[in-house]
């Protein structure tokens, strides 16, 4: 197994790129509202100081408004954050559920993707050791994958499986085999195989399926960086 | 004049068919390429189609072809909010206006009365 600050080669520098362009286009449209909304009370403000009498309720729906669109781009910034910060540590304890529910809010910001619905495992917190930024990549790459070819306006329901005592189990449904013909591409598999998550195809349910390992095949605590000292307010810094 | 908007972005539409509408110009607003064909088929004439690249479905690219179609007359401006250099070259190369977004009201009017053979001489909101 190669040293885990190998997984991250251009492909994967072009996966972080262009997730941070999807983040920044969604930022950009809830500006343009702001933008937008502010100039439309702008305009209210011309019209009532030359003495056009303006409906209250117009002036609250405006503000009203503003402050969704400040909230929108505040969630927005925390998904930018969470994934920002994923790439922290190459090889780490990672909770599937928070992992695919980022992956879930990030795809969110392709116009082509629909809703997706997670349905996690009962009773059992699915943590496995791993490359969160991989894996997080080989999912998204999924997903985008499924709702480019499901059209728009179709929910999609990612479930999460205990597949047996050595791997945990992502089932994304809708695909068939003449999918999987084209999916995964080079890169997404070579990205799997890196951290040894198996992609395949269950053809009878139509369902592609993604194992993840509990622990990546020949990574060892060095391998892993250790968990940081509690520092106070001091900031983590990077390897 | 009248003008189509198209854009998945609710908000961003309704907001900007108000302030075009504030200024005399005649504004209409649906958030999908879909909804755009079915009004124009139905015989609307728009001069301007002011249509967002990206959007579900049917992306502005591809509409402004399903639009011309319907009816030649039709004049397009596209706006995004992707900023890169092959979004522009794309763009600019299908049609002649493309304004990045957030907008300039000012200069959506400046580029609707270019579009129209006219220079939309009030910016600002009528009284």
């Amino acid at each position: 197994m190669v040293n885990t600050k190998d997984f991250f080669q251009y492909d994967s520098l072009a996966f972080f790129g262009k997730v941070n362009a999807s983040i920044s286009h969604e930022l950009k449209n809830v500006m343009a509202i702001i933008s937008e909304t502010a100039g439309l009370l702008g305009d209210l403000s011309d019209m009532a100081s030359m003495g056009t009498p303006i409906e209250p309720g117009m002036l609250k729906s405006c503000t009203g408004s503003i402050m969704e669109e400040i909230q929108r781009g505040f969630a927005t910034i925390r998904q930018m954050n969470r994934f920002a910060h994923s790439i922290d540590t190459p090889v780490q304890s990672v909770n599937l559920v928070d992992l695919l529910d980022l992956v879930i809010n990030l795809s969110g910001y392709l116009s082509f993707c629909g809703k997706t619905c997670l349905q996690p495992c009962e009773d059992v917190t699915p943590i496995a050791l791993t490359s969160p930024f991989l894996l997080q990549a080989v999912v998204y790459e999924t997903l985008i994958y499924s709702f480019k070819h499901t059209g728009p306006g179709v929910e999609i329901t990612i479930s999460l499986q205990r597949r047996d005592d050595s791997a945990w189990r992502i089932i994304f449904p809708g695909f068939n085999v003449n999918k999987l013909q084209v999916f995964p591409d080079v890169v997404t598999k070579a990205m799997a195989a890196s951290i040894g998550v198996a992609i395949h195809c269950d053809s009878a349910a139509d369902r592609l399926e993604l194992d993840v390992p509990l622990m990546i095949e020949g990574v060892t605590a060095h391998h892993v960086l250790p968990e940081m000292p509690d520092m106070g307010n001091a900031s983590r810094t990077r390897a | 004049m009248k003008v189509l908007l198209v854009d998945d972005e609710k908000k961003f539409v309704l907001m900007l068919a108000r302030r075009l509408n504030l200024r005399g110009i005649q504004a209409e607003f649906v958030y999908t390429g879909a909804e755009a064909i079915v009004l124009v088929e139905k015989g609307e004439h728009f001069d301007v189609a002011v249509l967002d690249v990206k959007m579900p479905g049917i992306s502005g690219i591809e509409l402004r072809r399903e639009l011309e179609g319907l009816d030649p007359r039709m004049k397009f401006v596209f706006l995004t909010g992707h900023g890169s250099s092959i979004d522009y070259r794309v763009g600019a190369s299908e049609a002649a206006f493309y304004l990045p977004k957030p907008l300039k009201i000012e200069e959506l009017i400046k580029t609707l009365g270019r579009l129209t053979g006219g220079p939309v001489e009030d910016a600002n909101p009528r009284h």
